[in-house]
């Protein structure tokens, strides 16, 4: 009996090393794009004009991050692209966010990078400064078709003068507020397009005193980097490996008022920020308890779906907001270094931003688009939401200000700096000054370590 | 006397020892052919990757191009430059050292609790293991956050006592208590393991304990205790590592910040920033050294210690 | 007799109940609308029982329904729990009852293995595996488990440690070698620990997150803790309901598998006599 267990065991282990074995190579592509594959051998056939000769079969690998929905159209559009393209057979590999980063550094480090990857401005310059992007400036007007897309939109991937991620749609920064609540609890029917900062204070008191929070709080690094354009300055210089701006009284300020607003009731203390779950369905917006959020455009659609009302857009508080406000590539498509099909994954990166039918599909997820000719053709099929955003993009396009460099290296570790000051000040542990000066130390130690 | 009874089991230690010249060729071989895939699964995937983190942690590697060597800097930095990384010693401490006897406590009174011949006692064992099994899921997450809430229960049955509402959130230390609990809470894999060791205490010394009219105390101090003391030694060493190492629960309910205020941000979080956050995969490795030191200092007094405390059956060691 | 009874399963019982509280809060939310869970996440009970979230949960992601994603967690699980248990319990002898040249060495080795943070090996680990063509496969994440976990190398070591020194005298003299020692003696007596290494196995192996998030990349390999994750996206909006339903749903096997072990963990060797 025991005999028997042994052999048994013996011969699992042989099998499950005969199994693993025969998992590598090829087989993924059994797996996942395989059955679209086979599919589109019939269309293969006909050809469809884009050579004389029958071009060599490639695999690419992509790979993204986001939610089911993301990973629902991207496949159709994948599937789009290979019945066009027979010869093309696409990898699809993809995960939630936090998965998604997790696997690409040790795939940098190993060169086993997917040909297409998914990149935000954050990794931006991590990746491209460490040779792990190829430029895409020569692939541009070649593989890439951009007639229909603005320079401007282009050079939000840009580099050192190397463009090492595509644009895939522009995002902006508003202020979404549900103006049931705004007008029985701050007692307004509309916010002033024109509103400064001082109004802000002003109305977040009303609310408060009404036992509602006007807003949630802001993402410290991004709103602060936007008080400081309006000023004149920028979060990080944009050469030298220090911050953008010489004056603490800009920080003492700014997240004075903020800190006065959580002192005040009008924005929940860090705690109770830290007690949610840190997604949209747990935001006190979406619960009724607070009238608006600072965020991203396109995070518009997902929040008034869940809204207890249909959510109105607003632009930032000013002074300066024109100078403060700037258009963001909301994610890029970069091609990995190490990818042997650069042509091939540039040419459907090209398919992915000018095609129309697939635009259809994509519907403005991944940003408002920046071709043109698919913006104009979408613009019958939106949904009343995303024309609020398309329109509010449109304005914000002759409203705003040049976007400034990508984060420099070290920009994770002046983020945590920032936010842990932040948090002292909002809990009274620290003045505005001390928070001002402690936070240019860590930050410019940060900074100053990544250099090397 | 039940507690001669007991002795005689317990052998003095070294006794009946072989001296190491007189084992055989033979025996060596054995006893490398027993612990053969140890010895092959180490020099082929574990000896390279440690070899690999000695050397990155006197470099300055940012995982995409080639380490430089920076030789002490990184201990230098981490030691006389960096306050984080002492929060986050400070912080672990505390996690472990208050964590780990809590958490072993717990699960022997549940083991010694559901080690009884109830036909129940199968459903028992499973409903009190649960808790572990949903252990890092973000579920827990929010149902934690919810419970230790400004507005959550735990607030609550405090304020029913007449004590003061915690700010579980806004307190640093709170918040790393608010940790604590949770692994208190999920003491599953401990009470197992003691229930194992418990059914391997033979009925036959109770029962001599009984007719010496030993009460259950006595019985818990002289019989139990003892006789479990290999696997409580287990147990201690093996939650100590593992509460040094703690990563999920931290990252979890801290959404893998180590809020607020750095006082959830626990060794291993900061290890994790530092290699996939900030890129510093260099200055990680040699934080990764350290705490491999401490760990290593301390497995070796518990294990110096348990000659005093730990009884064997056998003599093997 | 029987109040002392009635007062030990009335307080099992109410002490199971909190232990239990947040599982049965998951179970009841996986039957809410999917927007209700956070806005009425401090009552237990479903205004409205919706079976959607299962229904929906189980299409899964991009074309693979959860039946995929069980079945790779499975292959996984099942093969790493023998190879681990089975190679520990080996393992565990020589340390646990042998002697031989440079045993301590060893021992303070394996011991040290898991000292070392995971985070700084991964990226040397994964270099040599992606070398080795082991990327996007299972094989990384199963192989290592068959040359032993330290865990339960360490876990029977100690039990095989309690277990009697006559045993081996008795069946020495028997005319045991030391491999029949192991398999006919010392194995059915450590099957208390083994049952126990067995469910740890099983659920560790079942939730783990970073080897599947490194090895695979394909998403009709994902194991379930990975497709749970993808129900999620803190961007945009997320698939609570599904995330909690699946999450509900695949604790079934975890379970199954504690409750078919658990009972082997009973009367080692009091019951077997041989301690007369």
């Amino acid at each position: 009996m025991k005999r028997l267990l042994m052999i048994i065991l013996a011969c699992t282990l042989v099998f499950a090393l005969a199994a693993c074995g025969g998992n590598n190579g090829p087989s993924p592509a059994a797996n996942n794009g395989g059955s679209n594959a086979s599919n589109n051998q019939g269309d293969g056939g006909q050809g469809n004009g884009t050579g004389e000769q029958e071009p060599d079969p490639v695999t690419l690998r992509m790979a993204w991050w986001g939610g089911q929905p993301r990973h629902d159209y991207t496949l159709k559009v994948i599937e789009m692209y290979e019945a066009a393209n027979p010869h093309v057979n696409i990898e699809a590999e993809y995960a939630s966010w936090d998965d998604y980063w997790q696997k690409l550094a040790p795939q940098a480090a190993a060169n086993e990078m997917p040909d297409i990857i998914q990149m935000d401005l954050s990794y931006l310059t991590q990746y491209a400064e460490k040779g792990q992007l190829e430029d895409l400036t020569s692939y541009l007007g070649e593989q890439i078709d951009v007639t229909n897309i603005s320079e401007n939109a282009i050079s939000g991937g840009k580099l050192d003068e190397a463009i090492y991620g595509f644009n895939l749609g522009v995002n902006t920064i508003q202020f979404q507020y549900n103006p049931e609540l705004l007008k029985s609890a701050a007692g307004v029917d509309a916010i002033d397009p024109n509103w400064t900062w001082d109004d802000y204070a002003e109305l977040s008191k009303q609310a408060a005193a009404n036992g509602v929070y006007f807003d949630t709080g802001v993402k410290e690094d991004v709103f602060f980097h936007y008080y400081l354009r309006s000023h004149g300055h920028s979060l990080y210089h944009p050469t030298e490996p220090k911050l953008g701006y010489e004056d603490d009284a800009l920080f003492v300020d700014f997240f004075g008022r903020l800190a006065a607003n959580v002192q005040a009731g009008g924005t929940p203390t860090p705690d109770i920020r830290n007690q949610l779950a840190g997604n949209i369905e747990d935001d006190p917006v979406v619960k009724g308890e607070a009238i608006g959020i600072f965020q991203w455009t396109n995070q518009f659609v997902a929040v008034n779906n869940l809204a207890p009302a249909e959510l109105e857009m607003q632009p930032l508080p000013g002074p300066d907001a024109e100078e403060g406000l700037y258009l963001k590539p909301s994610m890029f498509f970069s091609v990995s270094k190490n990818s042997e099909h650069k042509d091939e994954a540039a040419q459907f990166i090209s398919f992915f931003v000018n095609d129309v039918e697939a635009n259809k599909l994509i519907n403005g997820d991944r940003g408002v688009p920046v071709s043109s000719a698919v913006k104009e053709a979408l613009k019958d099929s939106l949904s009343p939401e995303q024309a609020k955003i398309f329109d509010f993009i449109a304005w914000a396009e002759n409203n705003s200000s040049p976007l400034s460099p990508p984060d420099p290296l070290g920009s994770a570790g002046v983020m945590d700096a920032l936010k842990s000051w932040v948090e002292k000040l909002d809990f009274g542990n620290v003045t505005a000054e001390e928070a001002a000066a402690g936070f240019r130390a860590d930050a410019e130690k940060a900074l100053e370590r990544a250099q090397n | 006397m039940h507690t001669e009874t007991i002795k005689k089991r317990v052998p003095r230690f070294g006794s009946g020892r072989r001296l190491r010249s007189q084992l055989t060729l033979k025996d060596h071989l054995t006893g490398y052919a027993f612990i053969s895939p140890f010895v092959l699964g180490f020099l082929m995937f574990t000896l390279i990757p440690i070899g690999a983190s000695f050397y990155l942690s006197f470099t300055d590697y940012d995982l995409f191009t080639t380490p430089a060597w920076v030789g002490l800097d990184n201990f230098t930095e981490m030691f006389t430059g960096d306050q984080r990384y002492w929060n986050s010693v400070k912080v672990t401490f505390i996690y472990v050292f208050a964590g780990v006897p809590l958490r072993l406590a717990f699960a022997l009174f549940i083991a010694m609790m559901l080690n009884n011949a109830s036909k129940l006692i199968g459903v028992y064992r499973t409903t009190f293991y649960l808790p572990s099994i949903i252990g890092g899921s973000v579920a827990v997450a929010i149902m934690w956050r919810n419970l230790f809430g400004n507005e959550g229960a735990v607030n609550a049955i405090l304020t029913t006592m007449g004590l003061e509402p915690v700010g579980w959130f806004a307190d640093p230390l709170a918040a790393l208590w608010m940790l604590i609990f949770l692994s208190v809470w999920q003491f599953g894999s401990s009470m197992l393991i003691f229930l194992a060791g418990l059914k391997n205490i033979p009925q036959s010394y109770y029962e001599a304990a009984n007719v010496d009219g030993a009460n259950a105390v006595q019985r818990f101090f002289k019989i139990t205790l003892p006789l479990l003391s290999p696997i409580i030694l287990f147990n201690a060493v093996m939650q100590t590592i593992a509460a040094f190492q703690t990563f999920v629960p931290a990252y979890i309910i801290s959404k893998g910040e180590g809020t607020p205020m750095d006082g959830t941000l626990l060794y291993s979080l900061y290890l994790f920033r530092q290699a996939f956050v900030f890129f510093e995969m260099g200055y990680a490795a040699a934080m990764a050294w350290v705490i491999l030191v401490a760990i290593a200092i301390i497995t070796a007094l518990l294990f110096l210690s348990s000659r005093y405390w730990v009884h064997y059956e056998s003599k093997g060691g | 007799m029987r109040w002392k009874w009635l007062v030990y399963h009335v307080f099992v019982v109410a002490f199971a109940f909190i232990m239990m509280y947040p599982l049965i809060w998951l179970v009841m939310s996986s039957f809410k609308e999917s927007s209700q869970i956070f806005i009425t996440a401090k009552s237990l009970i479903p205004e409205t029982f919706t079976f959607q979230n299962y229904v929906q949960g189980w299409q899964g992601i991009g074309g693979h329904t959860f039946a995929t994603f069980i079945g790779n967690s499975l292959f996984v699980v099942i093969l790493s729990t023998i190879g681990a248990v089975f190679a520990s319990a080996l393992i565990a002898f020589g340390f646990g009852r042998l002697k031989f040249a440079g045993k301590a060495i060893w021992f303070a080795i394996m011991m040290g293995s898991i000292m070392l943070p995971t985070d700084v090996v991964l990226i040397p680990q994964y270099i040599i595996f992606a070398k080795l063509g082991w990327l996007n496969s299972f094989t990384p994440i199963i192989l290592p488990h068959f040359f032993g976990f330290p865990f339960f190398i360490f876990l029977m070591v100690q039990f095989i440690r309690t277990l009697p020194i006559e045993l081996d005298e008795a069946a020495t003299i028997d005319g045991c070698g030391k491999f029949k020692l192991f398999y006919r003696i010392i194995l059915p007596l450590i099957a208390p620990a083994m049952a126990t290494a067995a469910i740890f196995s099983f659920y560790w192996r079942w939730e783990e997150l970073l080897g599947p998030v490194l090895y695979l990349n394909s998403p009709g390999k994902y194991t379930v803790s990975m497709a749970l994750k993808m129900f999620l996206d803190a961007e945009t909006s997320s698939n609570w309901g599904a995330m909690f339903a699946m999450s509900a749903f695949t604790l079934l096997p975890v379970i199954a598998v504690f409750f078919m072990f658990q009972k082997y963990i009973v009367e080692g060797i009091s019951t077997s006599g041989l301690k007369g």
